[in-house]
């Protein structure tokens, strides 16, 4: 296989990975306002939990371009909802405010997974060795962005086949964006910082603004306080046994 | 100077910040509901990037142990508000009659300054320049807390600078776990990731269980989450630019 070949199968292990994110759901029978408060409250802690690494990994690269990075992020999402709330956009059979947070979340992901695209095809200029290592770690940490993306698609009545689809969707610009990022990876590395704390403060905004309002509104307090700290946690500890 | 008077100074200049909680209340005796959920935005993001900070110097094998801090850490604040059945209470009441309530106000605010206590302890223990960073994060963070006290205490007929000596009171807490939490992570050094994650962990939960949703209960969800970012943002850089 050529060099770019190798990338580009890299790229599609980690977004296959993301399709396995569904599997949680399969067990799950009736989604009742009880349900969608908890997947709002778990996704939300997941992408905030996620955000910690983007962040941090963005830093070691450049604090001031990660941070330029977040504003455009948080800016981007502001600007994507104001458009899609005079618009009447609908997500498969859904309409309305349902829909806007559907598209929404498929959106974020999916710009978010270019930043990570850039991270696998730049670790390829550093030896297979660290590729490899990236990639699994990509992999890994894309199975809760599944689930983050199942559990804001699969209340509104998304089939558990087409919510592995978005979210296996969600991460192609990974293997997309790799090759390129491989091949001019003396172009790209300087925008990484900034693609990543784009990811970042466009998730962190996305949860404020849509997922933990809802899930307050939907379900308990205490419960929602529960799952947000507890996924959040996971993330962040999963991240730093990476 | 020695370390722990260090860890004593800054925690109690923190725990002090409270009492210039009151100046907003010699502009608006009554504060509008909307500022109090500002207000809570900003320390709610102030307080994740604080929990996130805490985190980074966690590598590898000590993740575990970081985790599971962080869970007892949850389970200690959520146990301590269910078993005082405080954990339905809406903090920004200015108009509720019952005496009980100024009192369950302060019993909450008692314990999120448990959790700011070994948050700076631990933070220090890690490294003291850290440490002073959280503590002057965490005593920003009580200003708009105080605010909150004094107004509630205000609201119920208290002097104000009664209210505001009771608003610092209720942070007195946080000097006594920062010390003790401090001493224990020197004396045992295999403790800091525990307490690290203790300390993000009951952050982490008390911004989510009252801040957040007192914040939403108070002004629109996009004005609290760009507060929320905003302080997370300005929180995250400083830290990065003072550490170098």
């Amino acid at each position: 296989m050529s060099q770019a070949g190798y990338v580009f199968a890299y790229g599609m292990v980690t977004a296959v990975a993301t399709a396995l994110g569904v599997l949680p759901f399969a067990f799950v029978r009736q989604i009742s306002p009880r349900v969608i408060a908890a997947s709002n409250a778990i996704a939300s802690g997941l992408m905030l939990g996620a955000c910690f690494g983007l962040v941090a990994e963005g830093a070691e690269l450049g604090t001031w371009q990660t941070g330029v990075g977040g504003l455009l992020g948080v800016l981007f999402i502001l600007i994507t909802q104001r458009l899609l709330a005079h618009s009447d956009a609908g997500f498969g059979d859904v309409r309305g405010a349902g829909a806007r947070k559907m598209i929404l979340i498929v959106v974020v992901m999916t710009v978010h997974s270019i930043a990570e695209g850039v991270a696998i095809g730049a670790s390829f200029a550093g030896g297979v060795t660290l590729a490899t290592l990236i990639t699994v770690a990509i992999a890994v940490h894309n199975v809760p962005e599944g689930l983050a993306i199942t559990a804001v698609l699969r209340p509104q009545g998304t089939s558990l086949a087409s919510c592995a689809w978005w979210s296996f969707f969600s991460s192609l610009p990974q293997p997309l964006v790799a090759v390129p990022a491989f091949f001019f990876v003396d172009a790209f590395t300087p925008a990484l910082p900034y693609a990543l704390g784009f990811a970042a403060g466009a998730m962190v905004f996305m949860v404020l603004v849509e997922l933990l309002p809802e899930a307050y509104e939907e379900g308990q307090r205490a419960t929602v306080g529960l799952l947000v700290s507890l996924s959040l946690i996971a993330m962040v500890a999963f991240q730093r046994m990476l | 100077m020695d370390l722990v008077l260090i860890v004593l100074a800054a925690a109690t200049a923190s725990a002090l910040a409270a009492a210039l909680g009151v100046l907003p209340l010699l502009v608006r005796p009554t504060p509008p509901t909307a500022w109090l959920a500002w207000a809570n935005a900003l320390a709610a993001g102030m307080m994740i990037a604080a929990a996130f900070a805490l985190a980074e110097p966690v590598q590898g094998a000590a993740s575990g142990a970081f985790a599971l801090g962080a869970l007892v850490g949850i389970l200690f604040i959520h146990g301590s508000r269910a078993f005082s059945q405080t954990e339905g209470l809406a903090l920004n009441r200015l108009d509720q009659a019952t005496p009980e309530y100024g009192y369950e106000v302060l019993l909450v605010g008692s314990l999120h300054s448990a959790a700011e206590g070994v948050a700076i302890g631990a933070a220090m223990a890690s490294d003291a320049a850290f440490g002073v960073f959280v503590a002057a994060a965490l005593a920003l963070h009580n200003v708009p807390e105080g605010t909150l006290h004094t107004a509630v205490f205000r609201s119920r007929g208290v002097s104000l600078p009664r209210a505001a000596a009771l608003a610092v009171v209720a942070n007195l807490g946080q000097v006594v776990l920062a010390v003790t939490s401090f001493a224990v992570v020197v004396a045992a050094p295999a403790a800091l990731p525990w307490a690290l994650g203790f300390a993000a962990g009951a952050l982490i939960y008390l911004v989510m269980v009252d801040l957040l949703p007192e914040s939403y209960a108070g002004a629109g969800s996009t004005s609290i989450a760009l507060a929320v970012i905003l302080a997370m943002w300005a929180f995250s850089l400083l830290h990065r630019v003072l550490r170098g």
